[in-house]
């Protein structure tokens, strides 16, 4: 016990003798200057970062990339139906369309003309399915619904627009319906934000439509002809003797395989 | 800390020989040093994320994106030059559709490969053999094995049409053209099938691999819309 406290004593008058040193001043300011600079790089990529995301967030909110292959699953109310791309009827076949305006399916040999084209009359729905498959965006509305300044709106978004259609579609259950290949959103306001972002979501998305490169241009007589394009029919009842099926729903148009 | 007996020591010294530092020293520099070391840390990885600080990926010469693009750029080529003239020279509709459709498609399909390759600092066409990009081990596991592609390469692709057909095809008129370009291009199609699935698998860039993919899909299915109109018109497909 005696020898035990003898050499605490000893320790404490050591450490008493050791730790009585002056102050190393340059080392506390080199550390201070590293310090103040690590701060000040902190700060500019801070700074810069907050700069990169609120501008990639202003310019390409519902822009496709690789990595977000289909930016219209943040629209609220956009309906997604998967679609097998490439087959094909001849008129006078009809297709016994599911959705009301049609989204997707099998559908005639010839395209509807595509490239910012404003139909003045219901349109062959078989013909503007194919326009689909080429990546276009149509806007359909109700003919008895919406008019005047609504109508002036959406003609705006078409007109000289390309891989953009628009027609009325008799009997729509919404004011108004845009399409794309296998997509439909349904709205009731000719200002609703929702259809930019459905246009930049979706329109010639090479991940959401089937044939990428595909043409919008009119072929003419005796193919489709927008001076006269074929007449709208309402869509046979599925299993109607003649009527073609849609596809079923599933093979459709698959993300790449990662 | 040192515990109470070194609340004393803070006063220097004077005229002491230097030695270990007082405890809020250490804490200075220990507290100095962390604070430093999470601070670089931080902003090191806020810089990853700015722009022009990670260079763009880019294929090398001898990937399966840069012989892909290569590749099926030459397949596409002979496609359009089939469905141009046929376009212009056949007095079918149908025929008329479906020509102008595979012409326009795959031109703009070429445009987006050339872009690539250009991008890329890759030559827009290949030289020598064709396909040696597809060396990796065959087969995998969707079944597409076929036939090893030599060292070399090809000297020339499966589906792709030769002088003397082509020459057949601009000398025909009428059904016998109609026949003829219907052939052809169910072959070329049939053809490319391998390099398309090849690369929707293999190639690193995520649009290389859709595009392949799009293609492989959509010519699936044109294929039997031309095996269908090849039937109507009395024709039968040519050997592979």
């Amino acid at each position: 016990m005696v020898s035990g406290k003898n050499s605490k004593a000893v320790r404490n008058a050591r450490a008493a003798v050791v730790t009585r040193r002056s102050v190393p001043w340059g080392m506390i300011a080199a550390i201070t200057v590293v310090v103040l600079f690590a701060g000040f790089i902190f700060g500019y990529a801070y700074l810069r970062s907050q700069e990169n995301e609120a501008r990639e967030a202003a310019v390409a909110p519902f822009t496709p990339t690789a990595e977000k292959q289909d930016p219209s699953i943040d629209i609220p109310g956009v309906q997604v139906v998967p679609f097998q791309g490439g087959q094909h009827i001849d008129s006078p076949v009809q297709v016994a369309y599911t959705h009301s305006p049609p989204m997707g399916g099998t559908h005639d040999s010839s395209w509807a003309a595509c490239n910012g084209v404003v139909y003045p009359t219901a349109v062959r729905s078989e013909n503007i399915v194919h326009s689909l498959e080429h990546g276009a965006v149509w806007i359909a509305y109700n003919p008895d619904q919406v008019a005047g300044d609504a109508l002036d709106v959406l003609r705006g978004k078409v007109e000289n627009q390309p891989y953009t259609l628009m027609s009325p579609y008799p009997g729509l259950d919404q004011p108004i319906s845009l399409q794309s290949w296998g997509h439909q959103l349904k709205l009731t306001d000719a200002t609703d934000p929702r259809i930019d972002q459905f246009i930049a979501a979706l329109r010639l998305n090479q991940y959401a439509y089937p044939e990428p490169g595909a043409s919008c241009n009119e072929l003419g007589p005796p193919n489709f002809s927008r001076a006269n394009p074929p007449a709208f029919a309402p869509p046979p009842a599925p299993g109607t003797p003649g009527a073609e099926p849609e596809t079923a729903p599933g093979a459709g148009v698959t993300p790449d395989g990662q | 800390m040192s515990g109470p007996s070194t609340a004393p020591d803070l006063e220097p010294a004077a005229g002491g020989p230097p030695g270990p530092r007082p405890a809020w020293v250490r804490v200075f520099v220990a507290v100095g040093v962390a604070l430093g070391l999470l601070l670089i840390g931080a902003a090191g990885g806020l810089a990853l994320g700015l722009p022009g600080t990670s260079a763009p990926a880019v294929p090398a010469a001898d990937s399966v994106d840069v012989g892909f693009a290569q590749d099926m750029t030459v397949h596409h080529q002979q496609a359009v030059e089939m469905a141009s003239w046929e376009r212009d020279h056949s007095t079918d509709p149908a025929l008329r559709q479906l020509a102008a459709d595979i012409e326009a498609t795959q031109t703009s399909q070429i445009g987006r490969m050339q872009g690539w390759l250009e991008l890329w600092g890759a030559a827009a066409l290949p030289v020598g053999g064709h396909m040696a990009w597809m060396s990796a081990p065959a087969g995998g596991h969707d079944g597409h094995d076929a036939a090893p592609v030599p060292a070399g390469g090809l000297a020339r692709m499966p589906g792709m049409a030769s002088s003397e057909e082509l020459a057949r095809l601009r000398a025909a008129t009428g059904p016998q053209l109609d026949v003829l370009f219907l052939q052809l291009m169910l072959r070329h199609h049939e053809g490319g099938t391998a390099m398309l699935a090849y690369g929707a698998e293999q190639a690193t860039m995520p649009q290389v691999r859709n595009l392949a993919g799009q293609m492989l899909r959509s010519q699936a299915a044109e294929s039997d819309y031309l095996r269908r109109l090849l039937a109507e018109r009395g024709g039968s497909p040519l050997p592979q």
